[in-house]
Parts: structure tokens; sequence; C-alpha cells
């Protein structure tokens, strides 16, 4: 299965004034496509923390200390503000707990929805614009290095040019066709639902709003490869100019024939074949004649014909030859990359660091690396964008380090002194001394060291793979690529556009009246509807995953059931990945495909519902589980006593020992590592060492799947 | 447990919200009994009326129609159903006295009568409602009356004037002592229901200081007892609010009710906004209270599995309406209403294979029942198991009843 997000290593603390949380310790999960993670424990376990990093809104006292999240070959740790722009909201988007609180009270629902849309689709618009501009010209200047001759350097240049200015004629046209072609959609959809009823003789109320758009609708149709103007326009326009008469004259029945005519044009001209309006696009800006009369299919060979001959053979030819001299030099200099990471690994591996070197060294690699970066390749080479700038922040975090160092072991020293001063004079000072929040140097360094073999490893890998690369495909795909960041600079996310765009969001989260909710403030939904409003909202940008951080647990039982089907529903349609965040295993059981029980920022027990459920592992997911009371539990819950540890004192052995009563000796002492149980069950507990005693778990949880046992097998019998 | 002594009887409580013209009737006609000693459960989805249902009982809304008795005693009572009856019998004798041959002086007298029975009628409801605390005080300074006085008749000297101070202390508490403290509420949301301002002291002690208590000594070892008793220790006592849990927080909600002794305490979903874990430990304090004290609980929650674990019987409410009232046992094994079985059939349980297999039942309450002719009331159909349904849907309910005792 295809790994959408790879959380790896992960850690992650707070600054606060009594010392520094550690929220989340060493977390490795992956997300795969089209699955749902669900992430369970108590409030303070860091499963909210987890979630934020993913999607890069942790608060500023945040420190993330190590560990890499990965997605679409980017790591999201690394990467700048501007670039998580265009993640956050658009690839990965966030359902949050409480939806009273996750709206705006004052703006309507209509442009909360919208709102995003607008202010990507402006964003989306300028960032084509620059995308386009800047391929061409990349393009254009490896045609031009890899030109045999002169006559080729000029005719790719003016290649290049000519490029520039069809491709926008092609967007004209085919963004008149779309509109034209959904207002011919949209009026066929009105006249059927309409007449439906005006035979059924139950016309209610806003029907004269539904003729004028009809009518509206009919005449934006016309075009001249959907309704076409020549034969039709008179006709359309006396049909729907008549339409709004007629129903005032009460005349139903010529009102309907109008309207089945109007259905009959429109419905014939959806059947129309497409004609290619990227090849058309060059004739009609090129050849300076008009098209020839011919039917649609004919013209399309035509034109393929003409923009062969004419433009596109050469072309091909030459941007192939460009993307093959661009990746053959970025290889190059791969190698002597790797020859310079080879080299610098040695300045990073010394003893103590010297500031000087670090730094010219930093900036040689930066130059090296810089060079390897291939500017026509579509897929960006993330690893080699982000390391200089990852180099450099480990580099001035090391040297901030030592500075801090000195200070901070002086201030516990203090610390320390006066504690044992109160406890000689024989009181309880009523404090602990926090461990001294030192850089950990040697982390760093280490950090420094598995940055330049990862970028090693890398490019080796790029090495072997070239090799294999078919760059015939590889033009295709720069054109496909030209061609979609055009049509982002023409095709504008209007207002109106937008709001077609909500409706028929608030539609599939399964509002009903869209049309009238669309106008509605938030206080007028019940909490079930807004939680539907935020998840229409998370999902208006089409996201790949959706991160939900307890999205029910202020739901009753009912709309609870409801929205988790509606979260079920979508995930199936859109294959969407879902982290569902929660407390309450009864919704975990119902969602997820795979379980991840945390517990003082450790993933304590990993593994699929059904491992988790029937064959926990772990005490803490025993404790869970059994404190849990469902329809046949009679006996006294057995509650979790104590509460988690305080982070700023990390314990040393498994965190959940103090309050285990399975806990062993050397659970105080050393922190278990991951057990594996089978290949998808993993879980961290002392208790799965060969050496450890056997345990039974608690009884109410073997009860119970023994009751649940029993309940499937009356059922199948 | 439950013995047969009923402690809160209510009677067609109706509570009705006006805005503008437009009337919310939040609770429309709910009535219930419960025991002395029994935890009564009230589900249903959010909005339809179970927390105004409690904060009604408590007095916190003056109700609109219907009565409200605890230990027998009426301490709310609305007046609408009266006013409705008397508008509705003027109406009818301008329509009776109108038609020929109507003898419009007797029916003039009849609805003369009617009235003045009705406005008596009110009259004591607007009595009860303002004067029940009243009457209660009178009684309880009655007797610190007949306690003291004859005790310093014969006391003097030195003793004398300590009794005579001891008898400020109690004739003061026994004024201000309203009937409606021996119910208490708790809330929600621990968070919210807290103030941030006031330490831990203060806010448990606050119910005993409006009471008159004025001994420091007294309240602080009242207040350290409560804390004991929810499993907090006395030094918790000088701290605020957010230096606690989500748990103890709560705790500090349930200290605060119980150091009233009240009888009846009315638990709005005190747990809803916990962790599992803490939700455990709070549920086991409340039983823990509740066999100490022999306390009854009016227990209002949404989560099913929590309130059939806790609950002796059983209420739901649909829309401001009590639709079906039963044992927990008898409602989660014979959901006889339509919208119960829907809110059985939404349950999620920690059973993987059979969650991705459990189909919600949707209720819908059009298509359910055909209400136009026959009007629902609420029946008996076996014994202490109601549902709200009519005519024929009694019959079929009946005649399933009879099918499934035949296997």
């Amino acid at each position: 299965m295809e790994k959408k997000l790879q959380v790896r290593n992960l850690r992650i603390s707070f600054h606060t004034s009594n010392g520094k949380v550690q929220a989340v310790r060493e977390i490795d999960f992956d997300l795969y496509k089209g699955e749902t993670l669900a992430i369970v424990g108590e409030s303070g376990s860091g499963k909210s923390v987890t979630s934020k990093a993913i999607l890069g809104i942790l608060a500023g006292n945040s420190i993330i200390e190590s560990g890499e999240i990965i997605y679409d070959g980017k790591d999201l740790l690394k990467i700048s503000e501007e670039d998580f722009h265009k993640i956050r909201g658009d690839k990965i988007a966030m359902i949050f707990q409480d939806p009273m609180s996750s709206l705006n009270p004052i703006v309507r629902i209509g442009r909360q929805l919208t709102e995003a849309m607008l202010l990507k689709g402006k964003a989306r618009q300028r960032e084509s614009r620059a995308t386009f501009n800047s391929y061409l010209k990349s393009l254009e200047q490896a045609m031009e290095a890899s030109a045999p001759d002169a006559a080729a350097k000029s005719r790719a240049s003016e290649n290049c040019k000519k490029f520039d200015k069809f491709e926008f004629k092609h967007i004209e046209l085919e963004a008149a066709y779309r509109s034209a072609f959904e207002a011919a959609q949209e009026t066929a959809d009105d006249i059927d639902k309409l007449a439906f009823e005006l035979e059924k003789n139950s016309v209610g109320k806003g029907t004269t709003d539904r003729l004028k758009d009809i009518a509206r609708q009919s005449v934006d149709s016309l075009n001249q490869y959907v309704v076409d103007p020549v034969t039709y326009k008179a006709e359309m326009n006396t049909l729907s100019s008549a339409l709004l008469k007629d129903f005032k004259a009460k005349e139903y029945k010529a009102l309907l024939e109008k309207l089945y005519r109007i259905r009959e044009i429109v419905g014939e001209a959806l059947k129309k074949p497409v004609p290619n309006f990227f090849r058309m696009g060059y004739y009609l800006t090129f050849a300076g004649e008009p098209l020839p009369d011919m039917p649609v299919e004919k013209l399309n060979d035509y034109l393929k014909e003409y923009l062969d001959s004419h433009f596109m053979t050469a072309f091909i030819a030459d941007a192939q030859r460009a993307l093959k001299y661009s990746s053959d030099k970025s290889r190059e200099n791969m190698r002597t990359a790797i020859a310079e990471l080879q080299k610098a690994l040695e300045v990073y591996s010394r003893e103590s660091l010297n500031r000087r070197e670090c730094l010219e060294t930093h900036k040689k690699l930066t130059e090296a690396v810089k060079k390897t970066i291939d500017p026509l390749a579509i897929v960006k080479d993330s690893l080699s964008y982000t390391f200089s700038g990852s180099l450099r922040s480990e580099i001035d975090h090391y040297f901030q380090g030592i500075k801090d160092n000195v200070k901070v072991l002086r201030a516990h020293e203090r610390e320390v002194r006066k504690h044992d001063r109160i406890v000689a004079r024989g009181k309880q000072p009523g404090w602990e001394v926090a461990e001294a929040a030192v850089t950990d140097l040697e982390l760093i360094k280490e950090n420094i060291a598995h940055l330049i073999h990862r970028l090693v490893d890398h490019y080796n890998e790029v090495l072997n793979a070239e090799d294999k690369r078919d760059f015939h495909a590889a033009t295709v795909d720069v054109i496909d690529y030209l061609m979609e960041n055009a049509a982002g600079v023409k095709n504008k996310v209007t207002r109106r556009i937008a709001k077609h765009r909500a409706i028929k969001l608030m539609d599939e989260v399964g509002i009903a009246e869209p049309h009238k909710r669309y106008r509605q403030y938030p206080f007028e939904f019940s909490g079930g509807m807004r939680q539907r409003i935020v998840i229409a909202i998370a999902l208006a940008a089409n996201p790949d995953i959706l991160i939900c951080d307890e999205p029910t647990t202020a739901l009753d039982v009912t709309i609870q059931s409801q929205i988790l089907e509606l979260i079920n529903k979508l995930k199936e349609e859109r294959k969407l990945s879902v982290i569902f965040i929660t407390h309450d295993l009864g919704v975990v059981a119902n969602m997820a495909d795979r379980v991840a029980v945390m517990y003082a920022g450790k993933i304590v027990e990993y593994g699929t519902s059904e491992d988790i459920f029937y064959h926990s592992a772990h005490p803490y997911t025993w404790a869970l589980l059994s404190s849990m009371p469902d329809l046949d539990t009679n006996e006294k819950l057995e509650s979790i006593p104590g509460t988690p540890p305080n982070m700023i004192y990390p314990p040393k052995g498994d965190a959940f020992a103090p309050r285990n009563k399975y806990a062993m000796k050397i659970d105080f002492e050393r922190q278990p590592p991951m057990f594996k149980i089978s290949d998808t069950h993993y879980a961290a507990t002392w208790l799965l060492h060969p050496d450890a005693p056997k345990v039974e778990p608690p009884k109410a949880i073997t009860d119970r799947i023994a009751r649940m046992n029993q309940r499937r097998e009356r059922q199948d019998g | 447990m439950a013995n047969q002594e009923t402690l809160l009887k209510v009677e067609h409580l109706c509570q009705y919200f006006k805005a503008g013209n437009f009337v919310t009737k939040a609770v429309d006609d709910v009535s219930f009994e419960i025991k002395k000693g029994e935890v009564f459960g009230l589900v249903g989805e959010s909005g339809c009326g179970k927390t105004t249902t409690g904060r009604s009982i408590i007095k916190l809304y003056n109700i609109t129609s219907g009565n409200v008795f605890f230990k027998g005693i009426r301490i709310a009572a609305g007046t609408q159903s009266y006013k409705d009856a008397i508008k509705k019998a003027k109406e009818d004798y301008a329509v009776k006295s109108k038609e020929p041959g109507a003898d419009s002086a007797k029916l003039k007298a009849e609805l003369d009568a009617f009235v003045a029975d009705q406005k008596e009628k009110i009259k004591a409801a607007q009595k009860d409602q303002k004067g029940c605390d009243k009457e209660y005080s009178q009684k309880l300074v009655a007797e610190v009356k007949a306690k003291y006085e004859p005790l310093l008749a014969k006391a003097g000297g030195e003793e004398k004037t300590k009794l005579t101070e001891e008898y400020k202390n109690e004739l003061r508490k026994a004024r201000r002592t309203k009937l409606v403290t021996q119910i208490q509420m708790i809330f929600q949301d621990p968070i919210a229901s807290l103030d941030p301002r006031m330490p831990v002291r203060d806010i448990i002690a606050e119910g005993l200081v409006i009471q008159g208590e004025r001994d420091k000594k007294v309240i602080d070892e009242k207040v350290y007892e409560m804390l004991e008793m929810v499993g907090l220790v006395k030094e918790h006592a000088s701290r605020y609010p957010h230096e606690f849990s989500g748990g103890q927080r709560q705790r500090i909600g349930v200290a605060r009710s119980i150091i009233m002794r009240p009888e009846l305490i009315i638990a709005d979903e005190p747990v809803s906004a916990l962790d599992v874990s803490v939700q455990a430990q709070v549920i086991n304090l409340l039983n823990e209270l509740r066999e100490r004290f022999g306390l009854t609980i009016l227990f209002i929650a949404h989560d099913l599995s929590v309130v059939k674990y806790f609950s002796d019987r059983i209420g739901v409410m649909y829309y401001g309406k009590m639709v079906e009232l039963a044992d927990s046992d008898e409602l989660f094994a014979y959901p006889l209403h339509p919208y119960t079985r829907s809110l059985l059939s939404a349950i999620p349980l920690p059973d993987p294979i059979y969650e991705k297999a459990r189909k919600r039942i949707v209720y819908n309450p059009l298509a359910e029942h055909d209400y136009s002719e026959d009007k629902p009331s609420f029946r008996e159909v076996r014994p202490g198991h109601f549902v709200q349904c009519n005519e024929a849907e009694y019959q079929k309910i009946m005649a399933e009843l009879k099918e499934s005792a035949k296997k």
C-alpha cells in the first residue's frame, strides 16, 4: 500500500517557566492511503501535539528536537512557512473538536465556506502564473544551451514564445466552452426537476426565480461548440423570454411545451463531441485564416496534422533534448556533490567543531547541492531543496548550544545548591530540581551526519535509476505540466463558482436545503449540523489527509453516529487517509483500521483494531478498556489510579509503571522497547519479554471478549 | 436499594421559553417520580430538554405549568395550565350562550364558579412557588425555638451567655435555610462551573456561608472532610481551580454539592467532558457517595453505556417529551418506542467486528407515528414500563409483548 505520511522519530518539547515539558517522545508511525489510523490516549498524552505538528500549527514555545514528518517527499518539519501554505488545508486538512468555537459566529456560513476557496484561488492563480513563466524560461535556456547549431537555437527560442502565445488562446477557448457546457447541463437538470413539479401541479414558491435562472442559463449555453448560435440563437431568445410571461399568465401547458423544446435543444448539445482546443488555439493564432468547415472529429484530426507539421514535432524534439541535457548536467553535478559531502562529513564529525570551518563548508555544500537541482524536473527534489537550510539551522543550534549550556549549567548548579540548603536546614522544599535543559551537542552532530548520509543515499539512488528514464514520456509530462499551470492562470475562482462548489459540498455532507442554509449564521445550526459545516470547510480544498481531533466528543450519541458515518462515507468516496484522535474506544472500534495507543508522549501499543480490542497486550490498553462501561457491565469500574506523569520530569523507566498494577521492578528502571507480537501488532511493555511472568489481562476484558464472541455466535447461529 | 418512598414527584411539568411571539416548548408535559435512594437516568439527544428539566426542578427557572413535589411538599408550581383552562371555559361559554335555547344565566353561574376555582388554584400555586421555602424555614425556626427556650430558661450565668450565642447562631441558620438546598446540582463542565478567582475552600464552603455559618473552624473542618471524601487532600483547599486536572475539578464540583448534605443530587452530564479513565473515577466516586449517604441522584447524560451502568431507572426524552420510562435492564432488553430503538442502535461498543456491521436505525417521527386523529399519551405497558403512544400503537405494543412472552 502507498504510504501517505511517515512520522519518524518525532520529539517535541515545550518551553515553560518551570522547565522543558517533553510532550512527544520518539514516536514513529505510517499512514497508508485510504486507511483510518486512530490515536488513542488520555488528555496530555501528546496526541493533539502530534497532529498539530503534522499541520505545522504548534504553539510558539514548542521545540522540535528531532524527527521527520515526510509527506509527498517533503519533510514537513523543515519546509518554509511559504511552502506550508500550499500543503496546509490544501493537502492536509483538520476537523477540530468543538464545532461551537471553530466557526466564526458573525460570518455567514456561505462566506466561511467560500473564503478559503477564494483566497486559495487567488494565491493559486498567482503561483501558477509564476511557475509557468519561470519554467518556460528555463526550458528555453536549456533548449538553447543544448542546441547543436545556431539555426536550431533560434528556432527553439521562437517556439517557446509561440507556445506562450497560443497556450493562452487555448485556455480562452476552453474556458468559454466549459462555461457554456456547464450552463447547458444546469439548464437540463433544472428543467427536468421543474417540469416534473409542473406536471404534478405542485408549483411552490420561488418558481419565478427558477424560471429566471433557466432563461439566463439557456442563453449562456450559446456557444459554437455547445448550442450553435447560428441555428438556435433566435429561437432560444424567444423561448426563454416567453417563459416568465407564460407562468404569470398561468398558461402552464404552453410553458411546459417551451421548456421541453429548450430541453431538447440542450440535450442534443450535450451529446456533441468535444473539439481539441489546444490544437485549435495554435491554428487560430498562427494560421491566419478561419477554421475549415468540417465535423468535429474530422476537424480534430486536421488540426492535429497541422499542429504537428508546423510546431509540435520540432518542439517535442527540442524539449526532449533539453531535458536530457539538463538532467545529465545535474547528474554530473551530483557526482561532484557526493565527493564534497563525503569530505564535509569529516569536518562535521570532529571532536569539537570549528565555527568558521563549519560555515565555510556549509557554503561550499550549498553551492554544490544547488547545482544538482534540475530546473526542468517536475517533481521537485525536496531533499536537495531543504538541505542547505536544515544544515544551517543545525550548525547554528550547535554553536548556540555551546554558549547556552554554560549558562544553563550554572543556573542548574544554583538551583541544586538552593535545594540542598533547604534540605540541610531540615525542611521540605516542596519542589524538585528539574534536570538541566542542556543542549545535546552529540545529538546535533548525529543529526548533521544523518542529513548528509541521507542526501548521499538519495543521490546514489537517483544516479542508479536515471539510466532507465524515458525522456519521451517526460516531455509529454512537461507539456501537460505547462498546460495545467497556464490553465491556473486563466481559470479564476469567482464568487459564483465558489458558491456553486460550496453548495455542492454542503449537499455532499448531508445538509438539507443548502441554498437556504448557505445564507445562515452558525448559531442557526445545531451542533451536528455545525460539525458538518466544519467538515465541509475541511473538504473544500480536496485534501489527501484528514486529521480529526476528537470530532464527536462534544456531540451526543445519535449525532456522533451520523458524523462518524459521514466521515467514513467521505473517506470511501475520496480515498482519504484519516488520522482520528479520540479517547473514546467505542468510537475507535467503529472507525479505525489501525490503532496507536499513546501514553506520556510515546506510542505504547500499535496494531490493527482487531489486535487492540481482542488481543491487547499493554497494561495501559487494558486499563483503558476496562475503565469503560459497556451495556453489560455490572461490576465496579476499574479506573486507572493516579494521574499521568508530569512531563517536566519524565520517568526513567516505563512512564506507566507507577499506575500499573502489573509493574515489575525493571519497569521502574528501564524503558521497554517495542516488542513485536505479530506482523501488525507491537507493544512496549516488559511483560512481553521472554523472561517475564505470564500475566492474564483483567477479568473485565476477558469477560467482555467472551461476551462479544457469544453474541456473534448467537447472531451467526 | 430503592424503597418505595417517593422523594421527588414531577407532575405535568412544562417549561416554555418565549422569544418574541415564538414559544419554545423546551419541556412539554413531563411526569415522573424518583424513589428515595435510586438513580434515575434521563437520556436524549442534545436540545431535547433534559437539562431544562433538571434546572426547573431545582427552581433555576420558574416553571410554566405543572407541579414539582419534593418530600411531599410542593416546591414549584406553574400557573399556565389554569390560565389556559379559564380562557377555554370563557370561549366555550361564548359559543354556548349564543346557541338557541341556552340557559345563559345557568351557564354564566357555572363559568363564574369555574373561574373562581381556577383562580384559587393559581393563588395556591403562586403561594407555594414563592412560599415553600419560607414555610420550611419557619418550621425549622419553630423547632429551634422549641429546643432552646426551655434550656435557656433553666440555664444561668456563664452557661446562659454561651447558650444564647448558640441559640442565635442556630436561629439565623434556620431562618436562612431553604428547602431547595436539599437538592444540589453537579454541572457538566468542570472548568466553567468553578469560579477561577476563588480558592477551592471558598468554592466548597460557599453554600454553608450563604446558609449563615460564620464559624471559620466549623467551615474548615467540613471542607476538609468533604475533600477527603471525594479523594482529594487537605492541602488542595488553598489552591485555585486551574491547578487541577479535569477529573479533580469535577471532584471539587461533587464536594461542593454534597457539603449541604442534600438528599437529591441532579447530576447534569457530570462525565461527558472527561476522559475515559477519569470518567470511571468520577462514576465510582458517585457510586461510593450514594452508598454512604443513601443519596438519590437524577443523572442526566447522553452516553447510554454510562447511564445503563449507573442508573436504576431510565427516562428517554425526545423534543421536550418523555417517550419511554422503564427499569434500565428492561429498557435495554425491550425498547418499545421507535426513538429509544434508534438511540440504542447508535451506541458504539468496543468491538470492531460488531461495530463495522452495526446499522443505525433512523428515527423519523413523521414517518413512524400517525397522531393526526388520536393524540398520544403516556401509558403503562408492563409493570413500571411506560411508553408514549396512542391507542393503535398501544394495541400493537401489547401484541408484540405477548408474542415475545410466548417465546
